[in-house]
């Protein structure tokens, strides 16, 4: 997973990768590249953890897809995942997204994790997510990012909102893990819509366990609390 | 033979020589009977010449006849000449004249002398040296007148050694003559006869056919040295085999030596402990005799005295009356004299006087008899001493041994005792009785068995049971006291385990029987067997010791076992109880029944529960202890391992259930999940699915998009975790940590009529390991 990894960063992107820092993290290391992006004509930072294990042998990566207000600093320094990754031999990539949209740094993320997932459905073998934006068609946050990309063709918009993808999804076999803290402020404002996504599945019997997570809102502090569960869900797929 | 017909023709023996001899012999002879018996025809000449080399050279010699052996050996060398024996009738005649009394006799035992000169002579030897006639049968004649000229030639017809001055006489005159070492040779060769058995050619010499396999047999024995000196060259390897047979029986001897020696000492001591039995015995006898006649004697003595008492009483009353008599008299005398005024006066008194004396009678009865009366004597207990004085006495009591280990069956033991080495036993009787602690009073019937032996297997007993036995040994002359009693317990009943009661996991097996016995027994033994072990098949590894009806055994992961119990007393093991499988794959469990809701039926395999469709939850039971009354669960009970353990439940999509664990002691009377002590996962179908996951009344808001059909439950004491999932999609639905501070068995409850099957017994799946 690490060479297909990087071997579309070197095709797709023909660029020159450029090691930021490198630093020994649970026995394992954790590196910082950067890269010219040519279609974005932009600078572009990526993460990957490597862990003890991949110093003797392969080992399968999870890719981590930022939203919000992410940065690969935040995410590095803050989720707390390296603990787990070094436990089950897991290759972490964080995926950086752009920065300079107009729109803001928040909306796109969620259409470039969307659009991700969507791509990346036929190679992966579990999902998980922290408070996602489930039916962006359908909330505030959605609609002006779409719009603003996509236009206002609504039927384009369904190709990159979860809730519709899955309700075409072919059906092979994806096991989906959710945490959504329950004071999330996204949540109570209706940006979220996790409900929606929920019932697309259960109709299509696409396996999702929700964790309506008492008390959490949509910090770090809640992702770092359930870190653990999903690198495991992840690894139980990965090391299988 | 060849050999006889050779030797018949020679006859070279001197005339001089013979007469010599004759007349000597003759000398001998004198003085003693002939003598002519019919076995003396068949006397050996040889033995004969050999008793008169005796007479001549030990004619004072009166030792026995073992040292003839050795003097007849010592004539050996003068044997070569002795092939001359044999003659023709005719030439006996003429060279025999004196002697031919008796020598029609024998025609082949014609040698020089009569038979019947040479027995007298034989016999009058024997005589004198007190020895059996058959000492001699076979000694062979040493010609002791061929000692001054030695033989030097041999005719082969004859078979005679020949003196070569004598070449010319007689009969040898036309006889084939060889030198006599060239003769020897050829003999060698010709045949072992003369090596193997001198006897046999020397026995047809004579002609006496009849002795000659006995003459044989003892001259092989005996003669061995004649061989040697006769056929001196004839084979070294003879004389080594001949030496070899001597040493062959040297050893022989010597070792019946010993034996004898031993029987010898034996035959000692036997007769010295009987001869001390019967010096007890006639001690005892004369001691009781003795105590006899001093009875006695006091007796007569007390007799006597009050025998002389009593005639001396009477012979006093008697003077007395003699007295009375005489006075009497004088008075009537004196009164006769008197004048008769005065004896009239005196007469009337008189006569009142003397009546009144006739009128006592005078007692000449002898009161005591002088004879003896007859007074018998009881010897009886004398009798019975003599009487036992031959037989041997009655043995002692036997020692019962204390009961060997091991030796007893369910039904049986072995009861084994000594005795005393002096002891003559014909038969024991053994007897024996239960033993009933729990029936005091209650006498139980005795049994005895009869048996040769010291030890006896007795048979058809009670299992488990003590029994106390003791023994008597018994030969002609009685019984011996009893031995001391000596309690002997049979070995248990196979227990039998509780097969719908078995637990396992992975690594132990929980299992549990009864015990079988109505008594306690001491231990159980867990015999174990794996049973699909290529390596170790058959292997049994026992678990020993065991104090309960019940033992927790570890085991090796994913195997296949046969079980069995024993149970054991000091008698020893039972019977193997039937054997029970046990597989460690994944954990196995059965339902307690106990803990039942009465609404809930169990399948007959134990695995399935069912809720059927009438019953209403109207009705509140009673609280109860071990039973379920408020939720309608059952609890399994899992094996006390603090492992991981598995199992699955299938479940209808849309029927309400709560699966999950709880402590054995959680409210019965709460609902599961409802306390800290039951961790469950609860469905409820109404329009939409709802799954709770309780602990003391609270769950996680969780949403499941895909029913479980199959829900797998995962208990791990290790980390502490009880997980759920979703089996046939490999889901992970939710995990518990909870603090397990005891054993925690799985629990099963239906809210709606329906069944769930559980399954166990199967191995944890794999994504169940990242959990």
């Amino acid at each position: 997973m690490v060479t297909i990894l990087m071997s579309l960063i070197f095709t797709d992107r023909r660029m020159a990768l450029k090691q930021i820092s490198s630093n020994k993290c649970f026995g394992g290391l954790q590196k910082v590249f950067e890269h010219e992006s040519v279609e974005l004509k932009c600078k572009m930072k990526f993460a990957v953890y490597l862990p003890p294990k991949a110093e003797t042998g392969k080992c399968p990566a999870l890719y981590w897809l930022s939203g919000l207000t992410c940065t690969e600093q935040n995410f590095i320094s803050k989720s707390g995942y390296h603990q787990a990754a070094s436990e089950h031999g897991l290759v972490v990539i964080f995926l950086w997204q752009v920065r300079n949209f107009k729109q803001g740094a928040s909306d796109c993320i969620w259409f470039s994790k969307i659009e991700l997932t969507y791509n990346f459905f036929f190679f992966l073998k579990s999902v998980s997510a922290f408070a996602p934006i489930c039916n962006p068609v359908l909330c505030p946050w959605g609609k002006k990012a779409f719009t603003g990309y996509l236009g206002t063709d609504q039927s384009k918009w369904k190709t990159y909102d979860a809730t519709h993808l899955v309700k075409s999804y072919p059906g092979s076999q994806l096991d989906i893990l959710i945490d959504q803290g329950k004071d999330d402020q996204f949540l109570s404002d209706g940006q979220l819509l996790p409900d929606n996504f929920i019932a697309a599945c259960t109709e299509k019997k696409i396996p999702v366990v929700f964790r309506l997570q008492e008390g959490y809102d949509h910090s770090y502090y809640f992702i770092a609390t359930f870190i653990a569960d999903h690198i495991r869900h992840h690894a139980k797929y990965l090391n299988a | 033979m060849d050999l006889h017909s050779s030797e018949d023709r020679l006859q070279i023996f001197p005339e001089e020589n013979n007469r010599l001899r004759r007349e000597t012999v003759q000398a001998e002879m004198s003085h003693e009977p002939m003598e002519a018996g019919e076995g003396q025809a068949q006397r050996d000449l040889q033995e004969e010449v050999d008793e008169l080399v005796h007479l001549y050279g030990l004619e004072d010699d009166h030792e026995l006849g073992d040292e003839f052996v050795d003097e007849d050996r010592m004539g050996v060398p003068m044997y070569p000449p002795y092939g001359m024996k044999r003659r023709e009738p005719t030439r006996e005649q003429r060279d025999w004249r004196l002697g031919g009394e008796a020598g029609a006799e024998d025609q082949g035992y014609t040698g020089w002398g009569t038979a019947a000169q040479s027995q007298a002579l034989r016999e009058a030897y024997r005589y004198t040296h007190g020895c059996a006639s058959e000492e001699y049968e076979c000694y062979v004649i040493p010609e002791e007148e061929d000692e001054e000229e030695a033989a030097d030639l041999f005719c082969v017809t004859c078979r005679t050694p020949v003196r070569a001055v004598e070449k010319d006489f007689d009969e040898h005159k036309e006889h084939e003559v060889t030198p006599l070492n060239k003769a020897l040779e050829s003999a060698k060769v010709t045949q072992a006869v003369w090596g193997l058995c001198p006897g046999q050619s020397h026995c047809g010499f004579k002609g006496t056919v009849g002795k000659q396999s006995q003459c044989c047999l003892q001259r092989r024995q005996r003669r061995g040295a004649l061989t040697l000196s006769l056929c001196c060259s004839v084979g070294q390897d003879e004389i080594h085999k001949n030496m070899y047979k001597l040493e062959q029986q040297i050893i022989e001897m010597e070792n019946f030596a010993s034996h004898l020696e031993e029987v010898f000492i034996t035959v000692e001591e036997n007769f010295g402990k009987q001869e001390q039995n019967f010096e007890s015995h006639y001690n005892e006898i004369l001691e009781t005799l003795a105590q006899k006649y001093e009875e006695k004697i006091q007796a007569l003595g007390e007799k006597k005295k009050e025998k002389l008492e009593a005639l001396y009483g009477q012979l006093v009353s008697c003077g007395e009356n003699l007295d009375t008599c005489k006075e009497l008299m004088e008075t009537i005398e004196e009164m006769c004299h008197e004048e008769k005024v005065d004896f009239l006066k005196d007469a009337v008194a008189m006569t009142d006087r003397l009546g009144k004396f006739l009128k006592t009678k005078t007692d000449v009865e002898i009161s005591a008899q002088p004879d003896f009366e007859d007074q018998t004597l009881d010897f009886s207990d004398v009798e019975q001493l003599m009487g036992s004085m031959n037989t041997i006495p009655a043995p002692s009591a036997p020692v019962i041994n204390p009961q060997a280990p091991n030796s007893a069956t369910g039904s049986s033991v072995r009861v084994c005792w000594s005795l005393y080495a002096d002891d003559t036993v014909e038969n024991y009787q053994l007897f024996y009785r239960p033993v009933w602690d729990n029936l005091p009073g209650k006498e139980q019937a005795e049994f005895t068995v009869t048996v040769k032996e010291t030890y006896c297997s007795v048979t058809n007993l009670e299992p488990n049971t003590q029994y106390e036995f003791w023994v008597i040994a018994q030969n002609r002359t009685g019984s011996s006291p009893s031995s001391e009693r000596a309690v002997y317990m049979t070995a248990p009943s196979a227990p039998i385990i509780k097969i719908e009661e078995i637990r396992s996991c992975e690594e132990a097996v929980l299992i549990c029987w009864e015990s079988g016995n109505l008594n306690p027994v001491d231990s159980y033994t867990v015999e174990l067997t794996q049973a699909e072990a290529p390596a170790a098949s058959g292997v049994t590894e026992s678990v020993v010791g065991i104090p309960t009806c019940e033992s927790l055994i570890q085991l090796q992961p994913g195997q296949s076992y046969t079980i069995c119990v024993r149970a054991l007393n000091v008698g020893g093991p039972s019977a193997r109880s039937a054997p029970a499988t046990v597989r460690t794959t994944g954990s196995y469990f059965p339902l307690n029944k106990a803990t039942c809701h009465p609404w809930l039926t169990i399948s007959e395999d134990g695995l399935t529960v069912i809720r059927s469709e009438r019953k209403s939850l109207t009705q509140e039971l009673p609280p109860h202890q071990t039973r379920f009354t408020r939720c309608v669960a059952v609890m399994g009970n899992l094996i006390p391992i603090q492992g991981r353990h598995y199992w699955e439940v299938e479940v209808d999509e849309h029927l309400d259930y709560t699966v999950g664990v709880a402590s054995e002691d959680v409210p019965k009377q709460e609902d599961l999940g409802a306390n800290g002590l039951s961790w469950c996962m609860r469905h409820t179908f109404d329009s939409r699915h709802k799954y709770e996951f309780l602990h003391n009344r609270t769950t996680p808001d969780i949403r499941i998009t895909v029913p479980p059909k199959k829900i797998g439950i995962l208990l791990d004491y290790e980390n502490s975790k009880l997980s759920f999932f979703n089996v046939d999609i490999a889901q992970h639905l939710y995990t518990f940590s909870c603090q397990l501070h005891q054993f925690v068995h799985p629990c099963f409850s239906l809210e709606k009529p329906g069944c769930l099957k559980i399954r166990n017994g199967i191995s944890m799946p794999m994504h169940a390991t990242f959990c």
